[in-house]
């Protein structure tokens, strides 16, 4: 118990001291979880979504579509309600193709579903405002209406004919919008549409006036609804062509949205994860010295390792398993929004499951141990003496690099010097800038894809938003990562710059100036984001090769390249505050705490 | 004395540390004019304003009142900027904790000020090989500092303080970490400096560094309290006279390295 109360006292301690570093390994560990938990959650919480739909809904647990109507068609699918299997049905009813214009003058494609006043047994759409179908009037799924921005009392004409919108409301028989339609007329492919609903009686007067394509449905509720496959496949063998669509189907096809948004996330957090490694072992590497001081000074009393062992790597797993905490809220609160773009779905978003949680988990306790690991090994297995007497790291003579640099303009000659004397941190600061890099090419990559409005003919009166949610995602990931990156750019020169301060002192007694110290300190962080930089392109569009569909456009050259070069830029700008500070400390000061 | 010939001069100089009560005055009131070629030495008790002063005169710490004039021209109005130029061309710096970069050789440790300067590396090279070769440490120009003892260390950072050729090299306790036989070694070498013509400054504990002097100031309380001239030239408060000669170690050392053009 003793132990354990010491090691909480010289922990909170230590965390009292060092505020800015807890404060920055929280808020790595806590973005990379949560964007972990996002990416992991989306599947669960759309397939929970849908459940609650279907379950308010009474959704059906097969959809039976054809592409044609008339009698002989009706009979088939009347034939299958009487299937063995089938334990209520809604339907026959017809499908009616038109396009549907606003008072704005948005127009989009839309499918009419022609139901009875009264909902049956089976598929009763939810009415969420307004009223259910009345003569006259029509419905609006909420997906739809809310992409249109109509609300009930609005007018909406269809096929030239306008009706008020009497209610909004969901319905977990077709897909979310804009996949409402699930097949074209005919049976074959189908546009972006949205769905509506009329009176049986308004959607035939509606399908006859302009002659618009009609097909028939029928929406079934099977004995056991995990059979819904079986009972397609045995039906299949028909004279007339009948799509079967699955309650399964339809759940797996509300993914479709979300296609790109799990590798985004899940991909993103990985990214965030390493850039919160290479962070976190930076400034545990500057506070390495002071570490192993202090484990010499608890050997010193008689500390065993073990104890020296807590004392060292609890402060991190603690920061971690907080951000991890902080990480897993962040991703229950924000994951209703990402998960279900439209609003063609309802109820209660599920927080991350039990999978989740511990894959989070053991990704923030990798962020601490991988971070920290190496310096808490050499505290425990560094002598008392050796370690109580502990100096900065010794950094090895190249003499090739600094014959190389003497032949450089002073700036550039300090800041090879700076980078040889700490290689490791120069392959963090290229990774980091790598990473930094990938995401830029994956946002432009993005952005590049050519795609469809969900108006009609494709026109952007209503966005794509499936391709809008992609690109805000992955704005938000490369924010983060930017973001990390940019204070793992601070916290590298700041480090550096400490770690160098007696150098860089003498070298200002020898004659260097402030300017060229500062220079030089930035310098010894662009010369690794230089290669980091050029290599993140290739790395780039390789890691989205993987995820990108086979026909995906690639970014311009010069927008990647334009991006390699802002990197660089903002490197440069990034250190430049930390490097005039750290130019700027009294060279006398410094000199004399050095000697002392 | 001559003033014109003064390189290092100071007038009314005061620094002081703290705020409110606590105020020190480090540096309190102080004239002081060092001719050309003059190796002066200060001495005083610990916390007595010795080494402030020296960051004074060499421009690292900035006073808090009065002047500080290098080689005619008046130093404590200048840019961190002109002081580091100012530095690289008129100044050497030696310190008691030796402050050579661990990861660079010997001769890379005396090349820096130089590369530092603007010299090529050729030249470079060529001027640490010489001040290597003068300081007795030609054999350990590829030795880390590491390697070296504390003598041999102290050696090398008297060669980079004269490798571009400074118009006065300040001296903060040069031996303060040495045992006699590093200290005469070096010794030996600023009594080379001094006949040679070089101006030195030193602030230092040891007498024995203190008798090689033209002229020893003694320092109390931030104060002078003593300004006597060695070489049979009387006692003095405030400002001091005199003048080294100009031939011998290092004049001769410039015409062989040939940098000066």
């Amino acid at each position: 118990m003793g132990s354990v109360v010491l090691v909480v006292r010289l922990v909170l301690a230590d965390l009292r001291r060092h505020k800015a570093q807890a404060a920055m390994l929280l808020l790595a560990v806590t973005v990379a979880t949560a964007t972990m938990a996002l990416g992991l959650s989306l599947r669960g919480v759309s397939d929970a979504l849908y459940e609650q739909t279907r379950a308010a809904t009474a959704g059906p647990d097969v959809v039976a579509l054809s592409g044609d109507t008339g009698p002989a068609v009706t009979a088939a699918l009347a034939s299958l309600a009487d299937a063995p299997e089938v334990i209520a049905h809604h339907g026959p009813y017809r499908i009616v193709y038109a396009t549907l214009s606003t008072r704005d003058s948005i127009s989009s494609p839309v499918v009419v579903q022609g139901f009875a006043e009264t909902p049956g047994a089976v598929n009763r759409p939810l009415v969420t405002s307004g009223r259910w179908v009345r003569s006259g009037g029509t419905v609006l799924e909420r997906g739809f209406a809310t992409a249109l921005g109509v609300g009930v009392g609005d007018h909406v004409t269809i096929a030239g004919r306008s009706y008020p919108v009497v209610g909004i409301a969901v319905t977990a028989a077709t897909s979310i919008y804009p996949w409402a339609a699930q097949v074209g007329p005919g049976g074959g492919p189908s546009d972006y549409s949205g769905l509506a609903w009329m009176t049986r009686a308004d959607a035939r007067t509606l399908a006859s006036s302009k002659d618009l394509p009609v097909t028939s449905a029928l929406d079934l509720k099977l004995r056991d609804p995990a059979a819904a496959d079986a009972f397609r496949h045995a039906h299949r063998a028909s004279d007339i062509r009948i799509n079967f669509h699955s309650w399964q189907f339809t759940a797996v096809q509300d993914m479709v949205i979300l296609g790109d948004s799990q590798p985004i996330l899940v991909v993103g957090s990985w990214l965030l994860g390493f850039l919160a490694i290479t962070g976190v072992a930076a400034l545990a590497a500057g506070r390495a010295v002071e570490q192993t001081r202090r484990a010499g000074l608890l050997k010193a009393v008689g500390a065993a390792p073990g104890l020296i062992a807590a004392v060292l790597l609890t402060e991190y797993l603690a920061l971690a398993l907080a951000g991890d905490a902080l990480g897993l809220v962040i991703a229950r609160l924000t994951v209703p929004a990402i998960a279900s773009p439209t609003a063609s779905r309802i109820g209660d978003a599920p927080g991350p499951g039990g999978a989740t949680v511990a894959t989070a988990t053991v990704l923030a306790v990798a962020v601490a141990v991988l971070s920290t690991l190496r310096p808490t090994l050499r505290a425990m297995r560094t002598a008392t003496v050796t370690a109580l007497s502990a100096t900065a790291h010794q950094p090895r003579h190249r003499p090739w690099l600094t014959a190389l640099s003497a032949l450089l303009p002073t700036p550039l000659l300090l800041g090879l010097r700076l980078t040889a004397r700490r290689p490791g941190r120069a392959v963090l600061q290229a990774c980091s800038t790598a990473t930094t890099v990938i995401a830029l090419v994956a946002l432009l990559t993005i952005n590049a894809q050519p795609e469809r409005g969900y108006g009609l003919d494709g026109s952007f009166a209503l966005p794509n938003l499936r391709g809008e949610h992609d690109r805000r995602l992955m704005l938000a990931v490369t924010v983060l990562l930017v973001a990390l990156a940019v204070v793992n750019t601070i916290t590298f020169t700041w480090t550096t710059a400490m770690e160098a301060r007696a150098n860089m002192a003498v070298a200002r007694t020898l004659g260097a100036t402030p300017g060229q110290i500062s220079a030089g300190l930035s310098a010894a962080q662009l010369l690794p984001s230089l290669p980091g930089a050029v290599l993140g392109v290739p790395l780039g569009v390789g890691l989205l090769s993987l995820f990108a569909a086979r026909n995906a456009a690639e970014a311009p050259s010069a927008s990647l390249l334009g991006a390699v070069l802002a990197t660089l830029v903002a490197t440069a700008a990034l250190t430049a505050l930390p490097a005039r500070l750290a130019a700027r400390r009294p060279v006398a000061r410094i000199l004399s705490a050095e000697a002392a | 004395m001559n003033v014109s010939s003064a390189v290092v001069r100071a007038r009314g100089l005061v620094r002081t540390h703290g705020r409110g009560p606590g105020r020190v005055r480090a540096v309190d009131e102080v004239d002081l004019e060092v001719p050309q070629g003059q190796t002066l030495a200060v001495m005083g008790p610990s916390g007595c304003g010795k080494s402030t002063l020296l960051h004074l005169l060499g421009g690292l710490e900035r006073p808090t009142g009065g002047e500080v004039w290098m080689d005619g021209r008046r130093i404590d109005t200048l840019s961190e900027r002109a002081l580091a130029r100012m530095r690289r061309r008129s100044v050497g710096f030696v310190f008691q904790a030796f402050h050579l970069v661990e990861e660079l050789t010997a001769a890379e440790n005396v090349e820096l000020p130089a590369l530092l300067a603007g010299r090529s590396r050729r030249q470079a090279r060529r001027r640490a090989s010489l001040l290597l070769e003068r300081v007795g440490l030609a054999d350990r120009a590829r030795h880390l500092p590491s390697r070296l003892s504390g003598g041999q260390r102290q050696r090398v950072a008297v060669a980079r303080a004269l490798v571009n050729d400074p118009l006065v090299v300040f001296a903060d306790e040069p031996t303060g970490n040495l045992d006699t036989a590093a200290t005469l070694d070096v010794l030996r070498i600023f009594e080379d400096l001094r006949a040679a013509g070089q101006t030195l400054v030193i602030v230092t504990h040891d007498e024995r560094v203190a008798a090689t002097a033209d002229r020893l100031i003694s320092m109390r309380d931030g104060m002078f309290v003593d300004d006597t001239r060695l070489a049979g030239t009387g006692t003095g408060t405030g400002t001091g006279t005199g003048t080294g000669t100009g031939t011998g170690w290092l004049g001769g050392l410039g015409g062989l390295i040939g940098l000066e053009g």
